[in-house]
């Protein structure tokens, strides 16, 4: 099923999905774009290279609320935040972020253990992918088979034309979620035609790249390399990496209590904290930026393919546009291979 | 520019030999022309690698707290960066007699980021370093460039109300990764205020509540010692102006206590400071 509608209508269009449920969508803001619950069609845009911060927020929000509670005397009175989610839609997502998900459901789902959190909104979303028409120089998608208009992983897919925008029912949820919503119009051959071309086109276009093969073996075996040192010594163990990154997933547990009254939430944490490790007797078995620079590499290109057998990276570019020294994970990832 | 790489390289390169320093720190390549990175030369044969261009916008003096007090260390500071040094040096956490400081001379500055040039508006944008052993050039002439506090003038004017929005709108925005304090080399407190754990001073969850007291907290320990290099806004993922917030509370100082921080080795910061005639107005 192929559908379009005027890019003068996206208003229209974004009003119906806001009745179909939770909509995350782009939306303009200070320093970029980024996904947003969207209240108000008008807030959507589509004219943005990829956000700043990753759609893992759909799934995955910095914070998330798990119980509520009352200190009290002697008792304490508990509220579970129910995990009943609206079905959602997830808008505009990026080929090389749709594949994250997948990623990020091994460790939530397949790993033994099922993050309820995580689990029950990512069932109940649909997702509306979105091709690139264009490479920015900081990313490496291609190194994971992933290219600019790949239909993979999305319920819908959209290309967005000079006119029109199209969208495409790739699984049935997706097709459920088109002929549901009478805005969109049929699209017509010459419209086919030229969805077809732009995935084409797309495999085509090219981002950096780089071989995995024997990568996850390397860099384990490299574990006690001073290269470590070496290209660490820019890093200023920020956060800001592994906060715009779809497919890091750590979180910390917290009580947060004002007045005996307070919530128990998941909150974002990252390896490049000096607090990440601190154990509670006051040792540290991380304190050097080299132990923390390389757990983030390591943990991507090689202890999650040891678990999982793919790497935790898309290729997003995002960790390296962000960061504020310009440390670039491919080139570490190359460089670190090529030293041994 | 690329007169002042070559004699970045060779003064590197004399002093790594004669041993006069350990480690230069200077610029290197990044992943592409537009994003060099920040460059430790510990050998000779590292000396290659070291760049200078309009984008080598970090301030070097960030990492000196990393290295053992002793350690003789050559840095590459521009303007502000020198100014950091001082601040250092005030607070011995570098000692002079160990520092040989490669002064560039060198101004507007482009910021990766957006593309655009780094002015005093953003930053204290000083023609030339205010100390240094070797200038790595002639120095640049002097240029009307008013006074770094001008940009603050359209936050002065609003009202307390809009302002306050202003504020709030900004610091709702900042997702705790702390950048900003991680890019600042007057931030090297271990641990931080914000990392501890008994007491814990603030949610670590964002929102605009626990976002102040980060924050407010960090103003206050930068007050008097923040030397205007703009790193902090630079470093921030979700473009916060922090560094207006930093240039208010320098302006404050320098009207009550007449010092402007970071300019001479010779004065006392203002916020360990006493003086008679110190100004009241703080108290009010
Ligand atoms: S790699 Fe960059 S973004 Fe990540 S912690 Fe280091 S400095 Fe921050
Ligand atoms: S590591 Fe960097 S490039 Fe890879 S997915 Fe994360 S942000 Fe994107
Ligand atoms: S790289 Fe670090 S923050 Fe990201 S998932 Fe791995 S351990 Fe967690
Ligand atoms: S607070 Fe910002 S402007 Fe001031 S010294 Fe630190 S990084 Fe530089
Ligand atoms: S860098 Fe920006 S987002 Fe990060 S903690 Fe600082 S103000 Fe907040």
């Amino acid at each position: 099923m192929l559908k379009k509608i005027g890019l003068e209508k996206l208003n229209e269009f974004v009003s119906a999905l806001i009745e179909k449920g939770t909509l995350f969508a782009p939306v303009k803001g200070d320093a970029g774009v980024d996904f947003q619950e969207i209240k108000n069609a008008g807030d959507v845009t589509l004219d943005f290279y990829n956000t700043l911060q990753s759609p893992k927020c759909v799934f995955f929000p910095q914070t998330d609320d798990m119980v509520r509670y009352r200190l009290k005397k002697e008792t304490t009175d508990i509220e579970e935040i129910s995990l009943d989610f609206e079905p959602r839609i997830a808008f505009g997502i990026r080929p090389c972020d749709v594949k994250s998900f997948e990623i990020m459901d091994k460790l939530f789902t397949r790993g033994g253990i099922v993050d309820p959190y995580w689990e029950s909104r990512r069932k109940n979303t649909t997702i509306m992918g979105y091709a690139f028409d264009a490479v920015d120089p900081a990313d490496f998608y291609g190194a994971f088979g992933i290219h600019a208009a790949d239909t993979t992983g999305s319920d819908v897919f959209m290309v967005k034309g000079e006119k029109n925008l199209l969208l495409k029912a790739i699984t049935e949820k997706g097709e459920k979620l088109l002929s549901s919503v009478d805005t969109l119009e049929d699209a017509l051959e010459e419209d086919r035609k030229y969805f077809e071309e732009r995935l084409k086109k797309g495999a085509e276009l090219e981002t950096r790249t780089l071989s995995l093969e024997g990568v996850a073996g390397k860099l384990r075996d490299m574990f006690g390399s001073p290269y470590w040192e070496k290209v660490a010594a820019p890093c200023l163990n920020c956060g800001v990496c592994t906060f715009v990154c779809p497919t890091c997933h750590c979180f910390d547990i917290q009580d947060e209590t004002l007045f005996g009254e307070g919530t128990r939430r998941k909150i974002w944490d990252s390896c490049m904290f000096t607090d990440f490790t601190l154990e509670a007797s006051g040792h540290n078995p991380r304190t050097q930026k080299s132990q923390r620079l390389r757990q983030r590499v390591n943990h991507k290109f090689s202890y999650y393919v040891t678990n999982f057998e793919v790497t935790s990276c898309v290729g997003c570019g995002r960790c390296t546009r962000s960061c504020p020294v310009n440390i670039d994970i491919l080139t570490v990832v190359e460089e670190a291979v090529e030293s041994v | 520019m690329k007169d002042i790489e070559n004699r970045l390289k060779q003064e590197a390169k004399r002093l790594l030999e004669s041993g006069e320093a350990e480690v230069v720190l200077a610029y290197g390549r990044g992943y592409d022309e537009k994003h060099p990175m920040p460059y430790a030369a510990k050998a000779v044969s590292d000396v290659d690698n070291i760049v200078f261009d309009e984008y080598c916008t970090f301030n070097m003096t960030r990492y000196l707290t990393e290295y053992p007090l002793g350690t003789k260390i050559a840095i590459a500071v521009k303007s502000c960066d020198s100014r950091t040094l001082i601040v250092l040096m005030q607070e011995e956490k570098v000692k002079r007699e160990d520092i040989v400081i490669l002064g560039i001379p060198y101004r507007d500055m482009i910021d990766s980021k957006t593309g655009k040039a780094i002015d005093n508006s953003t930053a204290c944008n000083l023609p030339n370093p205010v100390l240094y052993d070797i200038l790595l050039g002639d120095e640049v002439t002097e240029r009307d460039d008013g006074s770094p506090y001008d940009v603050l003038k359209e936050l002065e004017e609003m009202e307390l109300d809009v302002r306050w929005e202003f504020w709030s709108k900004e610091f709702s925005k900042c997702i705790r990764c702390y950048a900003c304090r991680k890019a600042c080399p007057m931030c090297y407190c271990d641990p931080c205020f914000i990392d501890q754990s008994q007491p814990r001073w603030a949610d670590k969850s964002p929102s605009l509540e626990s976002n102040l007291m980060f924050h407010l907290t960090r103003f206050y320990h930068l007050a008097g010692r923040c030397i205007d290099c703009g790193e902090c806004s630079r470093a921030c993922p979700v473009d916060i102006p922090l560094h207006l917030f930093h240039k208010k509370v320098s302006k404050e100082c320098e009207e009550m206590f007449d010092q402007v921080s970071g300019m001479s080795l010779d004065d006392k910061q203002v916020m360990v400071d006493f003086k008679m005639e110190d100004s009241d107005e703080i108290l009010l």
